[in-house]
C-alpha cells in the first residue's frame, strides 16, 4: 500500500465534511487509485458533481472540478464533453440529484451514449438536507418528509440506464473497495455513456431512524439486499424481489458514441463525407 | 469602416455573428420564435469546427452551454420568454462562477405560454433579475436587422470582458423580419474579438477569483495545467466553498462593482434627432427601443414634417440602464412618451432615475405591433 | 486541515493518521487480526479515537486502509516492507479471537470498558 494519495486531493481542503463512516470517503478513495492505475494526467479529467453530500466530491480531489446545480450535473458534462471530446469527464451525483430533478438528464445521457462515467452514489435518502425521501428510498422507511412511513415506490436505476440506452451499466457496493476499484476501471475505460449505481450508507440519515444507527449496521443491510448478478439470475422471480444485482449488468462495446458520431456531422458538413442517412444504423427506429 | 450587404432574417444574422465572433458552441432547444438560431447555427458550427447541440429541454440547453464556457470555449444559447423562466437558477450559477455566455432571447407574447408567434418586449424586466439573488443584469436589445448581427458580436466581448453571462434582447418581429443588414465585414468583427483574460503564471500562484474590487475572475480554459473549482456557492480566491464573512461580503460586492464600475464601457445609446432639442414649449421627446424603435422613428419624422420637434431615445444597453443620460434629457424636454409592447416595464426604469411621475406612455399587450400612427396619434392625444 | 502521512513512520506494517480519524468503527470491524481498537479520548468528537493495538500481528491485508473514508489508517507496500526486511504475520486462531471479542466489546479496546 503507501500509495501516494496526497497528490490527487486538495489538501486544504482536507479532512472531509462527511459524517464518520460515510461511504463518500470509501468512493473517493477508490476513483483516486483507480483514475491512477489508469495513468490519466490530472489536466486531462474533468470531475463534475451535482448537489449533496455526493457533490461535495468535486471540491476535494485535484481534477477540472465543477460543482453545478441540482440535477443538471449530465447537462453540464455534455457541454464540457462535447467542446472537448478527447478529455476524460466524470460525473459524480447522488440518488435525488441523478433520478429525481436530474432524472430527464440523465435518460438523455444515457440515449446520447456520449463518452463519461456517472456514478451515482445511491445511499437510498437526501442526506445533506436531512432525510427526505428521495426515488429509492425503499417503502416504509421513516423519512422526515414521510414520518409515519415512505410510500413512495421505488425504482432501480440500473433499469432506467439500461432501458435509456447506456453502453455500460454496473452496480456495486462499498462493501469491497477493491471491487470498486475495478468497476471504476471498467466504467472510466469504456467508450460510452458509463452508468455506475455504487449502494453507499447513509447511517446518520437514513440509518439513525431506521434501525441501522452505525456504518457497519448500514452495510450489513447493503450486504443482505445485494447479490451478484449471476446468482441472482438464477433465483425466481418471487425471490428476485428484495435483492439487487451486483457487478456488470449490461455492456455494449458496439454502440455509437455520440463525438464519434459528431465527428461525422462535422465531415458532412465541411463536405468531407456524404449525408448521414438511416442505412448507417442498425438500430434505427 | 468596411462594410457588407446581407439579405437575411434577425434569426439567421443572430447566428452568423456568434459564428463569425468566435462562438465554438451552442446548446438550445427549440422554442418559437427563436428556434431558427439554433436551425441556421446547426449548420454553420460544424463547419468551422464547432458544436451545436439541441438538447432535451430548456435548462439542458443553458447547462450544456455554460459548461462548455467553463472548459473555455465561447458559448451560446437562444431560446423566448418561458425558456429564460426555465434557464433562470443556471444563469444565476453562470453570474455567480463568473462565466461568459451569450443568452439570445426573441421574445413573443407572454407570461406563461402567451403568444408563441406574435411579438412582445415582455421580458424587459425579466431581464434585469432573470436569477435569484443579487444579480447586475448585462442586457441589450436589438433595435433592428443589422443589430441583431451586432449586437451579437457586442455580446461576446462583453460577455468575455465582464466574465458574465449578457443577454441579447430580439423580438419577434425582427427575429423573423427578412431583409437588408449593412453589417461590418468578417474581418473587421475577427479583429475586434477580444477573448476573457487569461493567467499565464506558475500554476501554484494561480488564484482564478482574487482579484481588484472593480474587476472580473480571471478564469483560464480547463485541461491547460490550471486546476481549479467552479460552484455556485459563496467561494474563496480558488473557488472552493466558503461561508468566511468577509470573503462572502466582497465577493457579492465585487460583483456588482464589477459592472456598475465600468458603466461607460457598456452604455450604448441611439439619438434619433434629439440634436435641436434644447426645451422648448412642444418637444417631444420618444423613449423606445427594440423594433419599436423602427415605428417610433417613423412617426418622428411624419411629426417633423408638420412641425413637430420630436426625437428618440433609444437604448441599446437596456441594463444597466443609462440613467444619467435619461435624466439629462428628462430634465430639459417636458413631453416625455415611453412606447413599448409591455406595460411600462422601462417606463418605471425612467421614472426611477428622472424622479418625473408624469411621464406618458403607449402600451401595447396583443401581440401585435405599434404602427407609425399610433405613436404619431397618442403624441397628438397627450401633448 | 489534514496531514497526510503517507510515508511509513518506522517500518511500521500499519501507521494512523488521527488528526482524520472521525471513529465511525470500521477499519476495526473489518480487520481480521484483532490489531486495532478505539480507545477513549477526550479531546475527539466521538470520545474516541483509533489505536494501534497489535501490530504485530497485522497480516498487511490493507482492508483497514482501503475501508477507511478519511484518509486515517495506511498499511505499508508489501514490496517494500519485505525489501527493508520485515515481514508481515500470518493470521492465527489466537488474533481471529481477540478480533471476535474487540467486535463484541463495541470495537472499544480490551483494555477499555464498551462505551
Amino acid at each position: 500500500m503507501a500509495f501516494d494519495y496526497n497528490r490527487y486531493l486538495r489538501l486544504e481542503k482536507m479532512p472531509t465534511l462527511w459524517c464518520w463512516g460515510c461511504g463518500d470517503g470509501v468512493i473517493l478513495k477508490a476513483f483516486i487509485r483507480a483514475i491512477d492505475k489508469l495513468g490519466w494526467s490530472q489536466d486531462d479529467v474533468c470531475v463534475i458533481s451535482g448537489i449533496g453530500c455526493s457533490g461535495r466530491f468535486s471540491s476535494y480531489v485535484d481534477f477540472n472540478t465543477i460543482h453545478t446545480t441540482h440535477g443538471r450535473t449530465v447537462a453540464y458534462a455534455t457541454g464540457v464533453k462535447l467542446a472537448n471530446p478527447d478529455k476524460h469527464v466524470i460525473c459524480v451525483a447522488g440518488d435525488g440529484d441523478a433520478l429525481a430533478i436530474g432524472g430527464n438528464h440523465t435518460i438523455h445521457g444515457c440515449r446520447r451514449n456520449i463518452d463519461m462515467t456517472l456514478i451515482v452514489i445511491n445511499n437510498f435518502i437526501y442526506g445533506l438536507t436531512n432525510s427526505q425521501t428521495s426515488p429509492t428510498t425503499p417503502k416504509g422507511m421513516w423519512t422526515v418528509s414521510q414520518k409515519v412511513g415512505n410510500i413512495d415506490p421505488t425504482f432501480d436505476g440500473c433499469d432506467l440506464a439500461i432501458a435509456s440506452g447506456a453502453s455500460f451499466v454496473a452496480r456495486e457496493t462499498m462493501l469491497d473497495p477493491r471491487k470498486l476499484e475495478k468497476i471504476f476501471i471498467k466504467a472510466f475505460e469504456h467508450k460510452g455513456f458509463s452508468y455506475l449505481d455504487i449502494l453507499s450508507n447513509c447511517h446518520i440519515n437514513l440509518g439513525r431512524k431506521n434501525k441501522m444507527a452505525s456504518a457497519m449496521e448500514n452495510l450489513e443491510w447493503i450486504d443482505n439486499i445485494t447479490m451478484p448478478k449471476k446468482k441472482y439470475d438464477a433465483l425466481s422471480k418471487e425471490e428476485q424481489i428484495n435483492l439487487f444485482p451486483t457487478g456488470i449488468l449490461h455492456q455494449d462495446t458496439n454502440a455509437d458514441e455520440y463525438c464519434d458520431m459528431y465527428q461525422e456531422v462535422i465531415k458532412a458538413h465541411q463536405g468531407k463525407r456524404g449525408k448521414i442517412t438511416q442505412d448507417e444504423f442498425e438500430k434505427k427506429i | 469602416m468596411a462594410t457588407r450587404e446581407i439579405i437575411s432574417t434577425g434569426n439567421d444574422l443572430a447566428a452568423i455573428a456568434a459564428v463569425d465572433a468566435g462562438c465554438k458552441f451552442f446548446g438550445g432547444y427549440p422554442i418559437t420564435p427563436s428556434s431558427e438560431v439554433m436551425h441556421t447555427i446547426s449548420d454553420l458550427l460544424p463547419e468551422v469546427g464547432g458544436t451545436c447541440i439541441q438538447m432535451e429541454d430548456e435548462i439542458a440547453g443553458i447547462c450544456a452551454a455554460i459548461g462548455a464556457a467553463m472548459s473555455g470555449v465561447r458559448a451560446m444559447t437562444a431560446t423566448s420568454g418561458p425558456g429564460v423562466s426555465l434557464k433562470a437558477e443556471n444563469l444565476g450559477l453562470a453570474q455567480m462562477a463568473e462565466v461568459p455566455l451569450v443568452l439570445v432571447n426573441v421574445m413573443r407574447g407572454g407570461p406563461s405560454t402567451g403568444l408563441p408567434t406574435r411579438v412582445s418586449q415582455g421580458d424587459v424586466r425579466q431581464s434585469r433579475n432573470p436569477s435569484h439573488g443579487d444579480y447586475r443584469s448585462i442586457t441589450l436589445c436589438a433595435g433592428n436587422l443589422a443589430e441583431c448581427y451586432t449586437e451579437v458580436v457586442r455580446a461576446f466581448n462583453l460577455a468575455d470582458r465582464f466574465m458574465q453571462p449578457v443577454i441579447v434582447l430580439t423580438d419577434e418581429t425582427i427575429g423573423h423580419m427578412h431583409g437588408k443588414a449593412i453589417l461590418p465585414t468578417v474581418e473587421e468583427v475577427k479583429a475586434g474579438i477580444v477573448p476573457r483574460k487569461t493567467f499565464d503564471g506558475p500554476p501554484e500562484e494561480y488564484r482564478p477569483y482574487e482579484c481588484g474590487p472593480t474587476e472580473p475572475a480571471v478564469l483560464n480554459p480547463m485541461f491547460k495545467g490550471y486546476r481549479y473549482h467552479f460552484t455556485g456557492l459563496h467561494h474563496d480566491s480558488k473557488g472552493f466553498p466558503t461561508e468566511e464573512i468577509e470573503t462572502c461580503r466582497k465577493l457579492i460586492q465585487r460583483l456588482e462593482d464589477k459592472v456598475m464600475a465600468h458603466t461607460d464601457e457598456l452604455e450604448y445609446n441611439e439619438e434619433f434627432m434629439c440634436d435641436d432639442l434644447t426645451g422648448e414649449k412642444g418637444e417631444v421627446l420618444i423613449i423606445a427601443y427594440g423594433s419599436v424603435s423602427l415605428a417610433a422613428k417613423e412617426a418622428i419624422r411624419h411629426l417633423r414634417s408638420e412641425g413637430v420637434k420630436a426625437g428618440l431615445f433609444r437604448p441599446i444597453t437596456l441594463w444597466p440602464s443609462p440613467a444619467k443620460r435619461i435624466r439629462e434629457l428628462t430634465d430639459k424636454i417636458k413631453n416625455v412618451l415611453c412606447v413599448e409592447l409591455n406595460i411600462r416595464q422601462y417606463t418605471e426604469e425612467v421614472e426611477r432615475v428622472s424622479g418625473r411621475l408624469d411621464i406618458e406612455g403607449l402600451y401595447k399587450v396583443n401581440g401585435r405591433a405599434i404602427s407609425p400612427y399610433e405613436i404619431v396619434n397618442k403624441v397628438k392625444e397627450v401633448f | 486541515m489534514g496531514t497526510f502521512e503517507t510515508v511509513n513512520p518506522g517500518d511500521q506494517p500499519v501507521w494512523i493518521n488521527t488528526d482524520n480519524c472521525k471513529a465511525c468503527d470500521i477499519c476495526v470491524s473489518v480487520c481480521p487480526a484483532g490489531v486495532l481498537a478505539m480507545v477513549y479520548a477526550d479531546s475527539s468528537t466521538l470520545g474516541a479515537m483509533i489505536s494501534i493495538e497489535h501490530p504485530e500481528s497485522c497480516i498487511g491485508c490493507g482492508d483497514c486502509e482501503l475501508h477507511c473514508p478519511d484518509f486515517a489508517i495506511f498499511v505499508a507496500d508489501k514490496k517494500e516492507y519485505k525489501a527493508s526486511g520485515h515481514k508481515f504475520a500470518k493470521l492465527t486462531d489466537e488474533a481471529k479471537a481477540r478480533q471476535e471479542a474487540i467486535v463484541k466489546n463495541n470495537y472499544m479496546s480490551l483494555n477499555q470498558g464498551a462505551r
